[in-house]
């Protein structure tokens, strides 16, 4: 596949946005992921840039603009693409299990769910559960891991009204994405169950459980 | 120390941020006028990034427990000593004896929201993630990760420059608060992947906003003539959006992103505010009136330079009045 980048804009006078052809696909999303390693080594020895946000299959360079003018940025970026960027580097192979307590309390959404997909309750969960999910990016709040992709089946669109607190831990889907909310936030992702472990917390090393690139499994528990 | 008697409306610790977790969802975050903050700390003798706090709108009542210089910046929310009936300006350092209480009454006219406090020392609050700004999504930095409450002890450094209690005063450069209704804000169009229509951006240049109450450190709405927001932003998937950021959610009201805003979004963004306007920005608060003006990324970065350059005008003109 062409590892290059489509596209290199401004985005603003302090950063460039940095765009692959395609959507939600692993191999995209490696290359992003490779990129960000990159911008972060450059800034460590003082380059000028700052920290990356990478996404799907774009990432956004920022960089001091006292530093870097535009034009500057976007050549000492074409500089670090100059060595193909590595396929497959930040997927680390470890697949991380998630525990989870499925439907009643713990996801009040199971059985709306189930209903507007035309599958049972079980269903629901045997499909969520059947398969890994990839850690495209990290974003919305701190550890808020958007997984990927869910089946088609599951696929529903956000409800129609956020929730105002969504307890942490939450299991949830939206369109093809899977997600465990860390913290209590806002949300509008319909819940299907809940898991114990602390996706986040600030005081650890990592405070984020779920890396970018990272394989998740959620396993369900009885009761 | 100083003790919290009335928290204010929304009183948190800021310094500068903690930009390098926004790989993990972790906003930047910082003081929303950063020029402000830095102002207050040079008039305190700190380092500009020291961690000070941010007053909003209704600033909180404090008493100091030891006699403490602190310097006060960004907006003018009327600050008074309680017992002595001294009026203090934005822009000028000055001392809390033992046991005298700083308060704010609210400006009959208020021009900008933010005003910064900043204790000769800084505050002292554990660092976290690199910072020591209070993080409200995600509950943590600062005081216990939320805004100050009553009663609550605020502890201060001791690293300042300042050895007397000598009132200093900030002449020239910028005052963020003032300008930030009197002057267009600058902008850059928005990244052309977004596939909005370019009248969205035209209409932009052309039309006057107020700030919506709906307001926080994440973002500000604004209200006036929607914008045309069709396009392609219903494939759009969510990417990396910087800080001045003004998306266009699908109502066509246009949301400017602030300090606190989240890494990713899945808005088009119309346009950018340049570097040099954030601290403008994070002035504005509800039913203000709001302009854009397009310049050129040689203009926005002019703007930046002629910036710094006030800066160091400023310290200069502060350590040889």
């Amino acid at each position: 596949m062409n590892v290059d980048p489509s596209q290199i804009e401004p985005f603003g006078d302090a950063a460039l946005l940095v765009s692959w052809p395609g959507g939600i696909d692993p191999a995209t999303n490696d290359l992003v992921h490779a990129l960000a390693e990159r911008l972060r080594s450059a800034r460590r020895e003082g380059a000028g840039w700052g920290a990356p946000v990478p996404s799907y299959s774009s990432l956004l360079a920022t960089f001091d603009p006292l530093r870097l003018g535009t034009e500057e940025a976007r050549s000492a970026l074409l500089a670090l693409l100059q060595e193909p960027l590595p396929v497959a580097a930040a997927s680390s192979g470890m697949v991380l299990e998630v525990p989870v307590r499925y439907g009643g309390t713990h996801g009040p959404d199971l059985e709306e769910v189930a209903r507007r997909t035309g599958l049972s309750p079980a269903q629901v969960i045997e499909l969520h559960a059947a398969r890994t999910y990839r850690a495209y990016l990290l974003g919305f709040a701190p550890g808020f891991a958007y997984l990927g992709t869910l089946p088609p089946e599951l696929h529903l669109p956000r409800r129609a009204t956020p929730r105002q607190r969504v307890p942490a831990g939450s299991v949830a889907i939206a369109a093809a994405q899977t997600a465990v909310y860390p913290l209590a936030t806002p949300g509008g992702w319909h819940l299907l169950g809940r898991t114990e472990l602390r996706l986040w917390d600030a005081q650890r090393d990592p405070p984020a459980l779920i890396r970018p690139g990272q394989v998740v499994r959620f396993v369900p528990l009885p009761g | 120390m100083l003790e919290v008697i009335e928290p204010g409306l929304l009183t948190t610790v800021q310094d500068f941020g903690r930009p390098d977790f926004v790989d993990l969802g972790v906003p930047a975050g910082g003081a929303c006028d950063g020029w402000s903050l830095a102002v207050a700390n040079a008039l305190a003798g700190n380092a500009r990034d020291a961690a000070a706090l941010e007053l909003t709108l209704a600033g909180p009542s404090l008493r100091a427990l030891d006699h403490c210089l602190l310097g006060l910046a960004g907006a003018d929310l009327v600050a008074r000593v309680v017992e002595t009936g001294e009026r203090v300006a934005s822009g000028t350092s000055f001392t809390l004896a033992a046991g005298h209480t700083l308060a704010f009454a609210a400006a009959s006219e208020r021009a900008g929201i933010r005003a910064y406090l900043a204790p000769a020392g800084g505050v002292d609050v554990p660092i976290v993630l690199g910072s020591a700004s209070t993080c409200l999504v995600g509950g943590f930095g600062g005081l216990d990760g939320r805004p100050l409450s009553a009663g609550d002890v605020v502890r201060l450094g001791s690293r300042s420059t300042i050895e007397n209690d000598n009132r200093l005063h900030w002449k020239g450069g910028p005052q963020p608060a003032l300008e930030a209704t009197r002057r267009p804000l600058r902008v850059l169009p928005g990244p052309h992947l977004y596939g909005l229509p370019l009248s969205s951006f035209e209409r932009l240049l052309a039309s006057e906003y107020r700030v919506s109450a709906r307001g926080d450190r994440q973002g500000i709405v604004l209200e006036g003539p929607p914008l045309p927001a069709a396009g392609r932003q219903s494939e759009m998937l969510s990417q990396g959006v910087p800080w001045g950021a003004i998306q266009l959610p699908p109502d066509g009201r246009p949301i400017c992103l602030l300090a606190d805003h989240g890494t990713v979004g899945g808005y088009p963004v119309v346009a950018v505010v340049i570097s040099a306007d954030l601290p403008l920005l994070g002035q504005l608060g509800p039913g203000d009136p709001l302009t854009f003006r397009q310049v050129s990324p040689a203009d926005a970065s002019t703007a930046l330079r002629r910036q710094a350059a006030d800066w160091q005008a400023g310290l200069a003109a502060l350590e040889h009045p």
